[in-house]
């Protein structure tokens, strides 16, 4: 099979997964919704016929299930574009945004949000705070790397290491020191998850995640002359350290909103996008489209399992999405190891 | 953009009519009552009738935790956690949550139609009444709270007869390496029990981490831990603390665990319970 077919098909298939995968995860949960009610309500809803569902079935669809299911395919997107943007950037398949530090700010700004009582008080204020914490690790992890001068890729990595590691300890610092009634709330929300979320967060969540992935879309040419090298792109007229900021700059933003939403979930920006690249390519212009299709597949599905089991066991999001994840790199370095 | 709109405008059309019958509804008890907090849970099962009970904890089925233990029909779902879909699948007309409840997740029970009550203030014993009080008025079951906060202030009142002049112990509380401070239910209990809370007296405010080295230095005369949680046995075995005097001459205070985190009315027998552990000479076993 030709590349250029093998690369249409997977982008039909993902094109195809998705709404179905998104359909399958409207009509089912911890209470299941009819297709045909689901679809009569979404009829009604642009002036065509009545629907034919429950008033509670209106309420769960419309304030909880769909903007739930949309969250997860935009959260889910956005992490795989973020991954596939960063492994292009460092050059390394196992880069995500956690080495921006995205993850470890972002968790300290939730966990303080609950330690001081604004995320039971205040409305969005687990979300906006662990924004904040994501952005302020970014921006230190700027400032602290270029502190000495314009830094290298491995002087941005492990700046960023550094600045999640004081981030983790100040996280546990605080959750050790939190009521435990609250500490749950805290561990829902490191454990990855989008119970409680709804219209206004999507709202919240798109606009940051779909403008800065079509950014990052419309870079990806520079993006692909970056994955060649530092000298290499300097040497094609490439203002080097300008294309890197901006695209870490977009993807810290898109990784920080996805995360505020969502808390840590983790795997997506890994897997997405090294399961895609064998099928699309490693060019930006189709890997980006191709991993945000497949990211949103991966995280509206375990979002579903999640929600179906959710009166049997807890499952939380995050967990799940490292149970897949885990595995598959697993069996992927297996295989690495026995093709070398 | 349509598509965007659309469902907006039906969600709010929605909401107006839910929120309409809600307001029609003010004024009338709550019928289909939820509750997401286990001291809501057990002050409910004996002011509601059970048929306007539609949700509980599944904290409330827990031996160890719970004071409510059979009291609530296996016909009346339980919530684990938190879960708007099923909590509204139950059609509740009011839901209690407790202080900590995710503001996020009230404002889209709000915006689903549903009220919520908030089970609050229960650092105290104070503040536990009052809480009590309130949920009976948000129930719409005013007079059973009522009944159930007599039974605690006349519990409270022959105690504090009972333990008139009698010297305080000074009592640490310890869950794996946590107290309690100023400010919170436990150090109430202990106060309430006869005891000094040692957490308060060391200036702690809220459930805080106390170093072995600490506790150690504070030289406390009692030990409470609640049963169940290994901590008994994890305070023999710790290098520094089992030298303490209270450790080594037994004077560890194990209580029930479901009294000791009661923040209900239960909380004065709790206090009974610990009075009669700490003056035993004072304060029979039973209640009176």
């Amino acid at each position: 099979m030709t590349d250029e077919r093998r690369r249409r098909l997977t982008f039909v298939a993902l094109a195809a997964v998705l709404p179905v995968c998104t359909a399958a995860a409207i009509a089912l949960g911890s209470v299941s919704l009819p297709l045909g009610g689901i679809a009569s309500s979404v009829t009604a809803a642009l002036g065509i016929g009545t629907s034919s569902l429950e008033p509670v079935g209106e309420t769960i669809l419309w304030a909880v299930r769909l903007p739930r299911v949309l969250l997860a395919a935009v959260v889910g997107g956005g992490l795989a574009v973020v991954g596939a943007c960063l492994q292009s950037v460092f050059r390394n398949p196992m880069a995500d945004a956690g080495l921006l530090g995205v993850s470890g700010g972002a968790a300290l700004g939730a966990v303080l949000a609950v330690r001081l009582g604004w995320a039971s008080e205040v409305f969005l204020a687990l979300t906006l705070a662990a924004f904040a914490g994501a952005m302020g690790a970014v921006l230190a992890v700027y400032a602290l790397a270029h502190a000495a001068g314009r830094p290298s890729l491995h002087g941005l990595l492990l700046t960023g290491l550094a600045v999640s590691a004081l981030a983790g300890a100040g996280t546990s610092v605080l959750l050790v020191a939190t009521d435990e009634f609250r500490v749950k709330t805290v561990i829902f929300w490191l454990a990855g998850g989008l119970e409680g979320r709804g219209l206004v967060h999507l709202r919240l969540a798109s606009a940051f995640v779909l403008a800065g992935c079509a950014l990052l879309a419309l870079m990806s040419r520079p993006l692909d002359v970056l994955s060649l090298g530092t000298e290499e792109a300097a040497a094609l007229g490439l203002a080097v350290s300008r294309t890197r900021l901006v695209i870490l700059g977009l993807a810290a933003l898109v990784a920080g909103a996805c995360t505020a939403v969502a808390g840590s979930v983790p795997f997506v920006g890994l897997v997405a996008p090294h399961a895609l690249r064998p099928l699309v390519g490693p060019r930006g212009r189709h890997l980006l489209p191709a991993a945000f299709l497949g990211g949103a597949v991966l995280v509206v599905l375990a979002d579903l399992l999640s929600r179906a089991t959710s009166s049997r066991v807890d499952l939380p999001l995050g967990a799940l999405t490292a149970f897949v994840g885990a595995p598959y790199f697993l069996l992927a370095l297996r295989h690495g190891g026995s093709r070398a | 953009m349509t598509m965007h709109r659309a469902p907006r405008a039906l969600l709010c059309a929605l909401c107006v009519l839910v929120a309409d019958a809600a307001s029609a509804a003010a004024g009338a008890k709550p019928s289909r009552i939820a509750s997401l907090n286990l001291a809501a849970d057990e002050v409910l099962a004996e002011i509601l009738p059970l048929e306007r009970l539609v949700g509980v904890t599944a904290l409330v089925d827990e031996k160890g935790t719970s004071n409510a233990l059979g009291r609530v029909p296996a016909s009346v779902p339980r919530f684990p956690k938190a879960d708007l879909e099923r909590l509204l699948s139950v059609r509740p007309d009011l839901v209690i949550v407790s202080e900590y409840t995710d503001a996020d997740f009230l404002e889209l029970l709000e915006q689903s139609g549903v009220r919520h009550h908030r089970m609050k203030g229960l650092a105290s014993l104070r503040g536990i009444r009052l809480a009590v009080l309130d949920l009976g008025e948000a129930v719409g079951e005013p007079e059973g709270a009522r009944r159930l906060v007599a039974r605690f202030d006349a519990t409270l009142a022959t105690l504090e007869a009972r333990l008139r002049g009698a010297a305080r112990p000074r009592v640490l509380y310890w869950a794996g390496g946590l107290t309690a401070g100023g400010g919170t239910a436990i150090g109430a209990l202990v106060e309430c029990g006869g005891g000094t809370n040692v957490g308060a007296q060391m200036g702690l405010v809220g459930i805080e981490p106390v170093g072995a080295e600490r506790a150690y230095a504070a030289a406390p005369d009692r030990i409470l831990v609640g049963e169940g949680w290994e901590s008994a046995e994890a305070l023999r075995r710790h290098p520094l603390l089992s030298k303490l005097a209270a450790i080594r001459e037994g004077r560890l205070v194990t209580m029930p665990t479901e009294l000791l985190v009661a923040l209900n009315h239960h909380s004065a027998a709790a206090c009974w319970d610990l009075a009669h552990r700490l003056h035993p000479d004072r304060v029979p076993a039973q209640l009176p």
